[in-house]
């Protein structure tokens, strides 16, 4: 026989005060499981949508002169001269060292057209890559496929009384209008939308682009190389990385990750509170019994131990209990908040933290009472002699 | 041989302006293999007495030796190791462990000693062998009659080999029939050459040991050999 098998007898015999405890510290450690899982779940949902649909690189004709625009607004007298990219560069983007972190390249020609007597913009783009990097766009109708076909802007589509069916004379072209594109709220409500060739056509601009934009699957590499190196395979050309959205849903991560941590910690006290209450009791529950052990010999730090070793188990048993109770939650929880595909992965420091951390707030919560019944005069515990 | 040599020692007890004297200067020396009886009223001091030569009860005053050794010169832990080599507890109320059985009852004092498993086991299943308890190792305190528990306890004490034991009204929970059977049990071990010191309310008891010490208010007021009761007053 051997100290545990002392501290296994009396959890046995005690399973009410035992299960108290397990549960109490379950729940503590089943909530900073969850939030701190859904905070990277999301997080990770983030950069999959991020990398996988937004674009976030973008190559545009170099210009000496700056962009005098701001959400929409022009200012008047300032001469923008459109320049063009040769379409046929754009294969220099495969020659990148991070090419396999290129998830799509959606190339798109601009310019201006005459419809019915009013100016309108037209832009041109490879159906396949721009549908799928716009994923937020939302089509009545189909999205262009080749030949003269048209999705339409919602601003231009009321300016021109378009519906779907509806045919479009552009430079002698007739254009069938096969989508309408709901509101978006941007520049893009202004576009008339064709494949890339046709517009090329129609704008005399064949061979070229006027701007592209790269998705990049950027989650182990940094966009700023690759936008260095695309610098470097495609000379005179601007290169950008548009960050503005990352940090946007990065910050709001961030300040969530901030909340989950003050409710992760607020829950771990008040578990800390809860074995220290707890132990305490069976403590006094145990004055007798800890006289008898220190009467026959025991020493202090063989009492610590009993203590202590009861305090680890129980606290180890919850943290387990705990991680697979939050990692449920999280799985329960995740398309509730986020919808569509979850994005959770086993993460197996998660798991041994939580049982660490159960097991240290357990014994730190538990070192007072057993210090305490450490110190108990044998003759004072058990009143006997 | 001289076993415990108690010099002048004095127990006091403070309770805010309060001041018991529960042991006045008590002197003692008991050998090697004697059978000591310590009566006196409620409240003489025996059971401080008792709990002094344990190791239990630092005194106000005085030493208190055992085996050349002064038990209240050691530090904490080592009062710990003096108690689990040299001591054997048994108490009045069985003080067993109810969640362990009789065997790990009686295997306690061996847990936190250096000795394989097997042999704890085999120390303890003897002692309850020689108790009388062969087919009840396995039984929870609960299931066990009182007599049993006290065999227990008396197992339990002897499972390190003590050089003394004590006993603080070892039948003072048992009827008269296991009462006799408990105190041959004793009277047994003390014809095999162990030092007992017995704190007991019954004077029949005193029929089995060889010296027996008088205690009233803190102080040694009579210390017979052969258990004569003398005249010693009725109202105990």
């Amino acid at each position: 026989m051997r100290l545990e098998h002392i501290v296994m007898h009396n959890l046995r015999r005690r399973k009410g005060r035992a299960i108290f405890l397990v549960v109490g510290l379950l729940i503590g450690v089943a909530t900073v499981v969850t939030l701190i899982s859904l905070t990277d779940a999301l997080g990770m949902r983030a950069q999959h949508e991020l990398e996988k649909f937004g674009a976030n690189i973008i190559i545009t004709p170099h210009s000496e002169q700056m962009a005098l625009s701001y959400g929409g607004v022009q200012l008047a007298g300032v001469n923008l001269v459109a320049e063009e990219l040769q379409q046929s560069s754009l294969v220099n983007i495969d020659s990148i060292p991070n090419r396999r972190n290129i998830a799509m390249i959606a190339p798109k020609v601009l310019g201006a057209i005459d419809v019915k007597g009013q100016r309108a913009m037209l832009m041109g783009v490879d159906p396949e890559a721009e549908f799928k990097l716009k994923r937020w766009w939302s089509i009545a109708g189909r999205h262009v496929q080749q030949g003269p076909e048209l999705v339409v802007g919602d601003t231009v589509a009321r300016r021109f009384n378009l519906t779907m069916g509806d045919t479009l004379e552009i430079a002698g072209q007739s254009f069938t209008v096969v989508g309408l594109l709901d509101k978006t709220g941007s520049q893009d409500d202004h576009l008339l939308i064709t494949p890339l060739p046709v517009a090329q056509e129609v704008l005399g601009k064949q061979g070229l682009v006027s701007m592209v934009e790269i998705a990049a699957l950027c989650h182990d590499c940094p966009v700023a190389d690759m936008v260095n190196q695309l610098q470097q395979v495609l000379p005179g050309v601007d290169v950008q990385a548009v960050q503005q959205v990352v940090k946007t849903r990065m910050h709001a991560l961030g300040q969530f990750r901030m909340l989950a941590w003050g409710v992760a910690v607020t829950v771990v006290i008040i578990g800390a509170l809860l074995v220290f209450v707890t132990m305490m009791g069976a403590i006094s529950e145990r004055t007798r019994e800890i006289g008898i052990f220190r009467a026959i010999g025991y020493r202090r730090r063989h009492v610590l131990h009993l203590v202590l070793m009861e305090a680890a188990i129980v606290s180890a048993v919850a943290g387990v209990l705990g991680y697979l109770t939050g990692v449920l939650a999280t799985l329960i929880a995740l398309p509730l908040l986020d919808g569509g595909e979850i994005h959770w992965q086993w993460n197996p420091t998660l798991a041994v933290a939580a049982v660490f951390a159960a097991v240290l707030v357990g014994l730190l919560a538990s070192l007072q009472p057993a210090l305490r019944a450490s110190r108990l005069e044998p003759n004072e515990a058990l009143r006997a002699l | 041989m001289n076993l415990i040599n108690l010099k002048q020692v004095t127990k006091r007890y403070i309770n805010g302006a309060d001041c018991v004297t529960a042991l006045q200067e008590i002197s003692i020396d008991v050998d090697e293999g004697t059978f000591l009886g310590i009566m006196g009223p409620s409240g003489s001091g025996k059971s401080t007495l008792l709990s002094a030569l344990g190791g239990l009860t630092s005194p106000s005053s005085g030493t208190v030796n055992i085996d050349g050794i002064d038990v209240y010169g050691l530090s904490h832990e080592k009062q710990a190791d003096f108690r689990r080599e040299y001591l054997g507890f048994i108490f009045q109320s069985h003080n067993l462990i109810p969640y362990l059985n009789a065997l790990e009852n009686v295997m306690l004092p061996l847990v936190v000693t250096k000795l394989s498993s097997t042999e704890k086991r085999q120390r303890a299943s003897s002692m309850l062998e020689k108790v009388g308890l062969p087919d009840r190792m396995l039984h929870l305190p609960q299931q066990l009659s009182g007599g049993e528990q006290e065999r227990v306890a008396i197992a339990r004490s002897l499972v390190n080999n003590p050089p003394l034991l004590l006993a603080d009204e070892p039948t003072g929970s048992l009827d008269s029939a296991t009462s006799l059977q408990v105190m041959n049990l004793l009277a047994e071990l003390h014809q095999g050459g162990q030092t007992i010191v017995m704190v007991t309310h019954n004077r029949e008891n005193l029929e089995w040991v060889d010296r027996t010490v008088y205690l009233r208010d803190g102080l040694i007021e009579k210390d017979t050999v052969d258990g004569s009761i003398g005249t010693f007053p009725q109202a105990m």
